[in-house]
């Protein structure tokens, strides 16, 4: 039963011939280029990560752009998240290409969307063999998660997309998005405490 | 509508509650709500500090394209298109793509010049909208960082175009507007002909019955009722009754706390008689009451309580306070004297 009252930040966009979006599809090119510059770095960034292969990534940004703008007015007007829409998009792109490259039948013990685990500023007092050892650890905690796990964590917390958008991009349950999360917090989690602790037994 | 009790939540749970970490991660929108849930719940820092900085810890490569290599890659976009047929708009095929080569480049060097610029000029364009359900509120901080309180059963729509920032509002809000640098006015439309400007001040607005009601708690607004002419400048205390049918109105004065507290989550009762209490009802869960001896409807309680925002909890609390019989048909109410 609710006791109190509901504070949430929910506000959604109205879809209108105003925002970005709506611009493009009328062949708004102001828009066409707003969108570029203010989404190309984090398509590079997520490319990347998927790919390590920068001649991949951007032949792939290249024609993600110019199909944009070519089919724009056979675009949905519902998009509300550009990001979302352009890396799933980006996705399949560069899935589709990597699949037509024989080494890319390795993929699951590819690299990739690796994270590194940075706790916070007091820690730095710690000793500096005990903190190189309390990261290996972490790594190799974190090397248990696969590929996919870690792309879901990435989408989550690099590009900042909510749990549904990631199971869309994905192609899983929501569910399942909450359970790598979920797994990876609890990594990071038993890792932390202890340089912590570390920190006030030693002052 | 349930809501998740974050006070028994550990350190891992908030870590992994997607509206923390949208908190964390965009502390620029930070949630009115999370600074205000700490406050009440001082006991919880220790939980929520681990968590923020379980989700701050992790940090990915980094991988950028460098300013050359993004107006490279540009150039690549829009040289690619030039097979692309005329539109209606160019002329001849070749002076459009050269124009727009050179609008690009200008362009671009624009954006690099001040990326941020664009960033924080999206939201000035854009409309935003939010709604409420029976027996539900919502509060959230506009892009200006007003903040706006919903009342159950409302529609907001937020624009704000250079000059000034504007909604309109279908029900009832309380409204706590931001004071700009650029004394940016705020303007708020009802459907009923009543809108009222202000600077940066704390009010509230209610269309939801046959009135618009308009009651100002701190500072200075001006009311302007289309089609009269008028326009009327009020004190903090003061209410303005515009009555949608005929177009009469009166101002007086009140105690706005009344008026006002519900989104605090209290029902202020003055002088509250069953008659309001009916509309309250009506008004945030759709609930009829119907009373067959109208002389109840005057009898009239004072005091305080918390809103529940669940229905049969909230006609338990009236019955108790009003000391009569409520009996729930469906939606229907029947009240009577015990």
């Amino acid at each position: 039963m609710n006791t109190g009252k509901a504070v949430r930040a929910d506000l959604k966009v109205v879809p209108s011939h105003s925002s970005l979006w709506g611009r493009l599809l009328e062949g708004d090119r102001h828009a066409f280029a707003e969108i570029y510059e203010t989404h190309v770095d984090h398509l590079y960034h997520y490319g990347m990560h998927f790919c390590r292969d920068h001649e991949r990534v951007n032949d792939n940004i290249q024609d993600l752009f110019q199909d944009l703008w070519l089919t724009r007015e056979h675009l949905s007007p519902q998009v509300q998240h550009i990001r979302y829409y352009l890396i799933s998009s980006l996705r399949r792109r560069l899935l589709r290409s990597l699949q037509r490259d024989r080494r890319w039948q390795y993929r699951d013990s590819w690299e990739g969307f690796e994270f590194e685990f940075t706790t916070p500023q007091e820690n730095k007092l710690i000793l500096e063999e005990t903190a190189a050892e309390q990261k290996k650890l972490l790594q190799a905690a974190l090397g248990n998660l696969t590929r996919r796990q870690r792309e879901a964590i990435y989408l989550r917390f690099y590009q900042n997309l909510s749990y549904n958008e990631v199971a869309g991009i994905m192609s899983m349950q929501v569910d399942s998005v909450y359970n790598t999360i979920s797994k990876a917090i609890a990594i990071l989690k038993k890792n932390l405490p202890f340089p912590l602790l570390l920190l006030f037994l030693g002052r | 509508m349930a809501r998740k009790d974050y006070s028994s939540y550990t350190a891992r749970d908030f870590a992994l509650d997607e509206d923390f970490q949208q908190w964390v991660l965009q502390p620029a929108t930070r949630n009115v709500f999370w600074e205000r849930w700490l406050e009440q719940h001082p006991e919880k820092e220790n939980d929520v500090r681990e968590a923020r900085q379980l989700l701050q810890g992790i940090s990915f490569t980094s991988f950028q394209l460098s300013s050359e290599q993004k107006d490279g890659l540009w150039e690549a976009i829009c040289g690619g298109l030039e097979g692309e047929g005329p539109t209606p708009q160019e002329p001849t095929r070749t002076n459009w793509w050269q124009l727009w080569k050179y609008a690009a480049a200008l362009l671009l060097g624009m954006l690099i010049a001040g990326g941020w610029y664009w960033w924080k000029a999206e939201p000035k364009n854009t409309i935003l909208s939010s709604h409420t359900r029976l027996g539900e509120v919502k509060t959230f901080l506009l892009p200006d960082s007003s903040e706006v309180t919903l009342n159950a059963n409302s529609r907001l729509l937020y624009a704000s175009a250079g000059k000034q920032r504007e909604v309109w509002i279908d029900g009832e809000a309380f409204f706590h507007v931001k004071h700009t640098a650029s004394h940016q006015k705020f303007i708020v439309h009802t459907y009923d002909n009543v809108h009222v400007e202000v600077l940066g001040t704390q009010f509230n607005v209610n269309s939801t019955g046959k009135e618009v009601v308009v009651v100002l708690q701190q500072g200075k607004i001006q009311l302007n009722i289309e089609g009269r002419n008028t326009s009327l400048a009020l004190q903090p205390g003061d209410i303005v009754r515009y009555n949608k049918q005929d177009g009469d109105f009166t101002k007086s004065s009140v105690n706005a706390d009344q008026y006002v507290s519900w989104h605090t989550g209290r029902l202020v009762m003055e002088d509250y008689s069953l008659a309001d209490a009916a509309t309250f009802m009506q008004q945030v869960f759709g609930k009829t009451i119907i009373v067959p001896d109208t002389q109840l409807l005057k009898y009239k309680v004072s005091g305080s309580m918390p809103i529940i925002y669940n229905a049969d909890t909230m006609l338990v609390q009236l019955e108790k306070v009003f000391r009569m019989k409520f009996n729930q048909k469906g939606d229907e109410v029947w009240i009577q004297k015990k």
